[in-house]
């Protein structure tokens, strides 16, 4: 009885403590730190700031009016936030860069330089929780694409420290 | 913000979506509001028969209200990655396509390919669906089916920003996530439109006044600074504390029109005209639960009763939908209870129709004629704030379709 009555407490407490979050409901798509480094196989995937930067200004310019400000996606058009994590874990990355540059934007395929795809797909990984592994830009060419791929949500933040 | 803006606005808030404070105002005030009606598109109006003695039901509900929004974070709990969808207040229905969708791509991030969904109200069947869709194989747990759930306790229409938030606590960012649930919700539901049985259908909602509707009608009455706010108080104190964010999407809900003099075939001074969505609960029900078992979803009885009952359920990802019952299963003390009644009529198909007077609601249904004091006494969106009584108060009713009948006393029918 009052082994269980202690436990319960326990419990109830850190129950609490994790309603502490409450106010941050409200996180954007990415909910999920994932270290590039943690890339299941493959080398450890790297991008610069400064092509995340550059990624962010030509997505919102050339992309967010169909993607969403926040990647969010829409009824008609896909998300490039949680569902496309899903959609693209563990793929070659070379594959998700020559899908942008054959295929997007939409309206204008085929039109992207590569070093703007780069920073694309480096602001993408950004977006959705990834670290990049060192300061190391994130190649253009695709043979080096080919030896990364898109990193996994690490499994000890998704689920709750259990390997 | 235009006033036509404003008007439209605090109409598709809908029926319990923001206050109305009569006020004497100019008839060219109201005139300036919104278009009027083209002659002869006003169809010939069926009284509807809003007796007391013909009342087949009285529900009570609480709505989930929590005044940060809804609850929609990522928790690890018992070993389990828990995706939280509860809170929704009074727009349950009309969000939960666009907050379930939210919640699943939270669950498809993990890569598990098996989902866990506690509840199966609304909010629950809505993610569980979702779900599936995103390729999820889904498990329901729940103590009730959808018939016994609060969801069914409600009016059942278009009301996305009813008592959804407090725009102070809740904060400008959630202003732009209602927006994408809202926008996400809307276009989902029309995919129910023109099926077999009508799950979804609209209605033209008339709202009616005695005193010309004004644009300062709508304009947040100022909180009255002697009982405080929710910040000093815990609790919220005046409708003016409350979001109203249908503004941001006016651009796709069907705008009000006024009905000018003898097209307002009402015994009222004004009546304005508004497509309503609403929900055919009996018919939209059973076509959800049809489509998850279809998709080869399963639903298991059982009810929780610590957040440590989790850990035995086989699926690692689970996403929570409790509505109100999150207070004590999750030992969430931030829900505040809103009560709410609706009364039931049997259905008058041949009255297909709603409509809004002194703070009642009148909706035509397939499954019966719905009628809801949301108003009655002047309180706003306070109406039922703390209010944990979920019990019928056959008074209540009484007095709410006494308004609705009242006004069909003094109806006089067209010619022709
Ligand atoms: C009078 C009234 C009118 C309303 N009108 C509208 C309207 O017109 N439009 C609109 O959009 N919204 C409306 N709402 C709001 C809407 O009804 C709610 O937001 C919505 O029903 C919440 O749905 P839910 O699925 O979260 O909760 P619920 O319907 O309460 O479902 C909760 C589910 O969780 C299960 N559950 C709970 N606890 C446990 C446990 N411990 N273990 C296992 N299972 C559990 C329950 O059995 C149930 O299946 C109205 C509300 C009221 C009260
Ligand atoms: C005119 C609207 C539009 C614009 C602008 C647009 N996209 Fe798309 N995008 C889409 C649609 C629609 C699809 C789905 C295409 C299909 O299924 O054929 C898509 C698909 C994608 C996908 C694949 C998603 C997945 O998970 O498979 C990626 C990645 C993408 N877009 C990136 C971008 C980027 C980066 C830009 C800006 C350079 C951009 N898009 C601009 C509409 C658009």
């Amino acid at each position: 009885m009052t082994l269980s009555f202690t436990l319960r407490v326990t419990f109830v407490v850190s129950v609490l403590v994790a309603c502490l979050h409450i106010g941050q409901a409200w996180a954007g798509p990415h909910s999920t730190a994932q270290a590039g480094s943690q890339s299941g196989s493959g080398h450890a995937v790297s991008f610069s700031a400064e092509q995340v930067a550059h990624g962010a200004q030509i997505y919102a310019g050339a992309c967010a009016m169909c993607h969403g400000a926040d990647l969010e996606g829409g009824h008609d058009v896909p998300d490039l936030g949680t569902y496309f994590t899903a959609r693209w874990a563990n793929t070659p990355i070379d594959q998700l860069a020559g899908y942008i540059s054959r295929a997007m934007p939409l309206m204008a395929p085929g039109t992207l330089p590569p070093q703007d795809t780069a920073a694309l797909v480096a602001f993408l990984l950004h977006q959705n929780g990834v670290i990049s592994a060192t300061d190391a830009p994130l190649p253009m060419e695709e043979a080096r694409l080919a030896k990364l791929r898109f990193p996994v949500p690490s499994a000890s933040s998704v689920m709750g420290g259990k390997p | 913000m235009k006033r036509r803006d404003l008007f439209a606005a605090s109409l598709a808030a809908g029926i319990m979506g923001s206050t109305r404070r009569v006020r004497a105002a100019t008839p060219d005030a109201s005139a300036a509001l919104g278009r009027t009606a083209l002659h002869g598109t006003i169809p010939r109006i069926v009284p509807v028969r809003a007796h007391a003695d013909q009342i087949m039901d009285i529900k009570v509900c609480l709505r989930p209200f929590r005044p940060a929004g809804p609850r929609m974070d990522v928790e690890h709990v018992a070993g389990k990655t828990v995706v939280h969808n509860y809170g929704h207040g009074g727009s349950g229905w009309s969000l939960s396509w666009g907050a379930a969708y939210m919640a699943v791509g939270h669950a498809a991030a993990t890569l598990e390919r098996k989902v866990a969904v506690v509840g199966c109200g609304i909010i629950g069947l809505t993610s569980a669906l979702t779900a599936q869709r995103a390729g999820l194989d889904v498990t329901i747990y729940t103590r009730d089916l959808l018939p016994h759930t609060r969801s069914v306790r409600a009016n059942g229409s278009w009301t996305p920003d009813s008592r959804i938030a407090l725009t102070q606590q809740a904060g400008p960012e959630f202003a732009r996530t209602w927006e994408k649930m809202a926008r996400y919700s809307w276009q989902t539901y029309r995919d129910y439109l023109g099926m077999p049985g009508n799950p979804i259908d609209f209605r033209d909602n008339y709202t009616l006044s005695d005193t010309a509707p004004d644009a300062a009608d709508h304009v947040p009455v100022p909180a009255d600074a002697a009982k405080g706010t929710f910040a000093t108080t815990g609790m919220p104190q005046s409708s003016a504390e409350f979001a109203e964010y249908a503004s941001r999407i006016s651009d796709i809900i069907p705008a009000p029109e006024l009905l000018a003099g003898a097209d307002n075939p009402f015994p009222v001074a004004y009546a304005r005209r508004t497509p309503l969505m609403i929900y055919n609960f009996g018919a939209y029900g059973h076509l959800l639960l049809e489509e998850f078992h279809q998709a080869g979803g399963r639903i298991v009885i059982r009810e929780f009763h610590t957040p440590s009952d989790l850990a035995d359920l086989p699926e690692r990802v689970v996403i929570n939908c409790p509505g109100y019952a999150a207070r004590d299963w999750w030992n969430d003390k931030s829900l505040i209870p809103v009560r709410g009644q609706t009364s039931w009529l049997p259905p008058q198909p041949e009255a297909p129709y709603a409509l809004e007077y002194k703070g009642a609601a009148m909706i035509s249904k397939s499954d019966g004629v719905m009628i809801q004091g949301y108003d009655m006494y002047g309180l706003g969106e306070m109406d039922g704030v703390g209010n944990s009584f979920e019990h019928p108060d056959r008074a209540e009713a009484e007095k709410a379709i006494a308004i609705i009948g009242d006004l069909f006393t003094r109806f006089q029918l067209r010619d022709g």
